[in-house]
């Protein structure tokens, strides 16, 4: 079922009085299957919050619509399904974060003992416990992020929308956001989020959206990265000859130039055939690489080749 | 649906509040005339209170005082002797804030010495213009009026006319008139002269409207001195009453007396009126 | 309701722990010790000067209040984007307004509820130093006219909620705000100025600017209505059908431009 859904949505802004209107998102859509993780990257500025925002109805499409569950959104009731976490949050500085979160129970239409007692879970979760009583302006970057993580996730929403969740965050905090998402994968929620992290994007994500200049560029599935294929190992060389290639084609799983050499896959017990191939060939290995091919790699070369759009 | 609710009570409020504030308004213009004048902070405290801005505080407590007298007026009650302090006091702590500040120096003339008679005070405060306007010809010729007018002192007028006249942009006419003051200091054609000189040089629409009504009243004073005065010439003696001058035809029609008194005269052949030149003051038609 | 609730007392504790109150509690609590002090200094009508000062202190304290505490109360949330995070829950943008409004109108009743016990405690100390100089007095009257300085803010803070809901900038807020209270303590003397008598024979005010007048008359709050200062500090009766329209002015202007800004709030985009 299609949780989330941007039908061919458009946005554009006044920036001044005087000046152009900028295009920000353009003729944009995508799908987030229920219990799925969406991840939408795109370099600074290609409209990734801006459409986050047209999702949470904090501004409207100029053209298209965002539908929820087949519904758009307008009533607030369904915004009780939806956690939301901003980009760099700025939570009230004179707050403290059990004030925060009994906000948070509150607006949601909690009880206040079933709220308290999951705001102690989230802290426990998000590490908290300790500065839950000191006030948020004396947070550093990384426990902000974290309390507004608790403040999203308080009222057990079923979609949940993070910008940039990881941002700011020292590796522990990394890890327990990290796990904590598969764990909220886990129980079936819906997550979208967007991120420039791109390791932890590939890892997590079922789909990724590749956004650039406000148009989407290209949809990767898990398949387009083979690391499902995880019992293949990936071996650069020194650059095939013709004869080499077809000696090895039928041990390997795929080949293509990399650099100045060839990247094969191998699959993990065909490896001592090839092994003793190359060797007969005599053709060095370079090294072994983690991946057959990287977000990062496919970020950069979509980027690249993507004409800026005309606005 | 849910626009609906909102909207409809938006209407319903703007109703009221359109109700609700022309109520509001009649009630403050109803309790503005039965508060006492109050008091006038002193301009030491003021000055401080001001926080720099001494110049517009002084605009707007010099608003402050026309609109007060405006609505007395206005509304036909006569200013109390408490109405007429609370007025100097403003003025006087309008020209502290700022004593470069024009306007309260003609409305002392115009109000604290004319309706007032205030004149010892209406004198001190444009005296203390003078410190000030320097090159203001005018502050020292309303001081010299006021002398020769309401305090009679024709030397001290004389004296401070001259003044006047030596500032930049006087009337030539202000030696004349100084001059004049020596042999006929005592007759309304003088305070006449003066008077126009007054009307020309009010810019002020309030200010106007009242010395107008004030030159028209001293006209019809200077009308009848002058048949009382070829009476006396050629009759050689002051008449019984004034309707003896219509009688024997040396005046047409008594002038209209714009304040509602009725004329009278003295020995020195001097015509004055019962309402004594100020509105709504007419003892001796009362009694 | 309960999200209003909810949101109104979050605004009210944001508020009423900014430093920035330690500031305007210490110079109005200086302006009530200031009071006691030169009290001495004045001849007669020692409690007519008291309750002057006792007023202004609360007015100006207010008025700080308003334009440096509960101006970022409403725009720092939109300045700083934590409104993304307050409209992600199942708060509608009405009730945002609502909510705020409720909430900054708590933390100033809160502030003044406290400098105006101060203000009783020096009023009695000066009452038990100079009890032959305070003739007039009565407490009933002090108590309404500084309850109509609450009102008097929370008719600003109505204006200050409505300009932010239009503004992307809390300093345009500012200076609209500053700007609607100047007008509105001066608009009175304005208005009758330009109708009193002498202003209309000589003609100065057109038919046009009058009808200026009488729209603007309609359109700006009129702050003197809540000024009962004179009234409390020279003893006078104050009618109650005063009391009754001056309340009802008041919770009538408010509630037309909350209504209206959550409407303008209602369509706003936040990017």
């Amino acid at each position: 079922m299609v949780v989330v859904e941007c039908d061919r949505v458009s946005k554009k802004y006044n920036t001044g009085l005087f000046k152009k209107r900028i295009c920000a998102v353009q003729n944009l859509s995508f799908q987030v299957k229920e219990g799925t993780i969406y991840g939408l990257i795109g370099p600074n500025g290609a409209g990734k919050s801006s459409t986050i925002r047209m999702l949470l109805g904090l501004s409207r499409p100029t053209k298209g619509e965002v539908r929820f569950r087949g519904n758009v959104l307008n009533a607030v009731d369904l915004r009780a399904e939806i956690g939301y976490l901003p980009e760099n949050p700025y939570l009230y500085d004179h707050l403290n974060l059990n004030e925060l979160l009994a906000f948070s129970g509150e607006a949601a239409r909690m009880e206040p003992a079933v709220y308290r007692l999951r705001g102690r879970e989230l802290m426990a979760r998000l590490d908290l416990l300790d500065a839950q009583k000191r006030p948020l302006r004396t947070f550093s970057k990384g426990m902000l992020q974290r309390a507004g993580i608790c403040f999203a996730l308080l009222h057990d929403p079923s979609i949940i929308v993070f910008d940039e969740p990881m941002s700011g965050l020292d590796p522990v905090g990394r890890k327990m956001v990290f796990d904590l998402v598969m764990e909220l994968k886990q129980q079936g929620k819906t997550i979208l989020f967007c991120s420039h992290i791109l390791n932890d994007v590939e890892r997590l994500c079922d789909r990724i959206g590749l956004i650039h200049k406000g148009q989407m560029v290209r949809e990767f599935g898990r398949e387009d990265f083979l690391q499902s294929a995880s019992d293949a190992v990936f071996l650069l060389t020194d650059r095939l000859d013709e004869s080499s290639q077809r000696a090895l084609e039928p041990l390997i799983i795929q080949s293509r130039p990399e650099g100045e050499g060839t990247l094969l896959a191998v699959s993990v017990d065909r490896y001592l055939d090839v092994n003793a191939c190359l060797q007969q060939k005599g053709i060095a290995v370079r090294g072994c690489r983690s991946e057959w091919v990287s977000l990062e790699d496919l970020f950069v070369h979509h980027i690249r080749e993507h004409a800026p759009c005309a606005v | 649906m849910r626009k609906v609710l909102p909207a409809s009570i938006l209407v319903v409020m703007l109703g009221l509040y359109v109700a609700l504030s022309g109520a509001v308004w009649k009630q403050q213009e109803r309790a503005r005339l039965e508060v006492p004048a109050g008091y006038v902070i002193p301009s030491k405290f003021s000055r401080v209170l001001a926080l720099g801005q001494q110049g517009l505080l002084s605009d707007f407590l010099f608003l402050k005082t026309i609109t007060f007298v405006g609505g007395r007026i206005g509304s036909g009650m006569p200013l109390s002797e408490d109405d007429w302090r609370f007025v100097e006091h403003s003025l006087d702590v309008v020209t502290d804030l700022d004593p470069y500040f024009k306007d309260p120096y003609v409305l002392t003339e115009g109000l604290l010495a004319w309706d007032a008679g205030l004149i010892a005070e209406a004198n001190q405060l444009l005296a203390k213009g003078m410190a000030y306007r320097t090159d203001d010809w005018q502050l020292p010729f309303f001081i010299g009026f006021n002398q020769f007018y309401f305090l009679k002192d024709f030397t001290a007028a004389t004296e401070s006319l001259m003044v006047a006249a030596r500032l930049p942009g006087s009337p030539s006419y202000l030696k004349t008139l100084a001059a004049r003051i020596g042999y006929y200091g005592d007759k309304s054609k003088t305070a006449l002269l003066f008077l126009q000189e007054l009307v020309a040089e009010a810019d002020d629409p309030l200010m106007r409207a009242r010395l107008q009504k004030r030159l028209q009243v001293l006209e019809g004073s200077v009308v009848m001195e002058e048949a009382l005065d070829r009476f006396v010439e050629d009759q050689g003696r002051n008449p019984e009453k004034l309707v003896e001058l219509i009688e024997t035809g040396y005046l047409e029609k008594f002038p209209v007396e714009p304040y509602g008194g009725t004329w009278i005269f003295n020995k020195e052949g001097r015509v004055f009126s019962t309402s004594r030149f100020v509105d709504g003051f007419v003892p001796q038609e009362k009694d | 309701m309960r999200s209003v609730v909810a949101l109104a007392i979050i605004t009210f504790k944001e508020g009423i722990r900014n430093r920035a109150l330690f500031g305007i509690g210490l110079m109005a609590l200086f302006l009530l010790g200031l009071n006691v002090s030169v009290a001495g200094f004045f001849m007669r009508d020692i409690g007519k000067v008291t309750v002057d000062m006792n007023l202004s202190a609360l007015n100006f304290a207010g008025l700080l209040l308003v334009f440096f505490v509960a101006i970022n109360l409403m725009a720092k949330d939109i300045d700083r984007k934590t409104i993304h995070l307050v409209l992600s829950k199942p708060i509608s943008r009405s009730q945002y307004v609502w909510g705020k409004y409720g909430g900054i109108l708590l933390f100033l009743s809160v502030s003044l509820a406290f400098l105006f016990l101060f203000s009783c405690l020096t009023i009695a100390l000066l009452l038990a130093l100079y009890p032959d100089y305070f003739g007039a007095f009565s407490w009933g009257q002090f108590v309404v006219a500084a309850t109509f300085v609450l009102v008097k803010l929370a008719v600003l803070t109505a204006i200050v909620l409505f300009f932010s809901t239009i503004t992307t900038s809390s300093l345009v807020t500012l200076i609209f705000s500053l700007g609607s209270y100047i007008a509105g303590v001066t608009i009175e003397e304005v208005v009758f100025y330009l109708k009193s008598d002498w202003a209309t024979q000589e003609r100065v005010v057109s038919e046009s600017l009058r009808t200026v007048i009488d729209v603007l008359s309609y359109l700006l709050p009129n702050f003197t209505v809540f000024d009962f200062s004179l009234e409390a500090a020279h003893g006078l009766p104050i009618a109650f059908e005063r009391i009754v329209l001056a309340l009802g002015y008041a919770g009538g202007y408010s509630a037309i431009l909350l209504l209206l800004a959550g409407f303008i709030f209602a369509r706003r985009e936040f990017n």
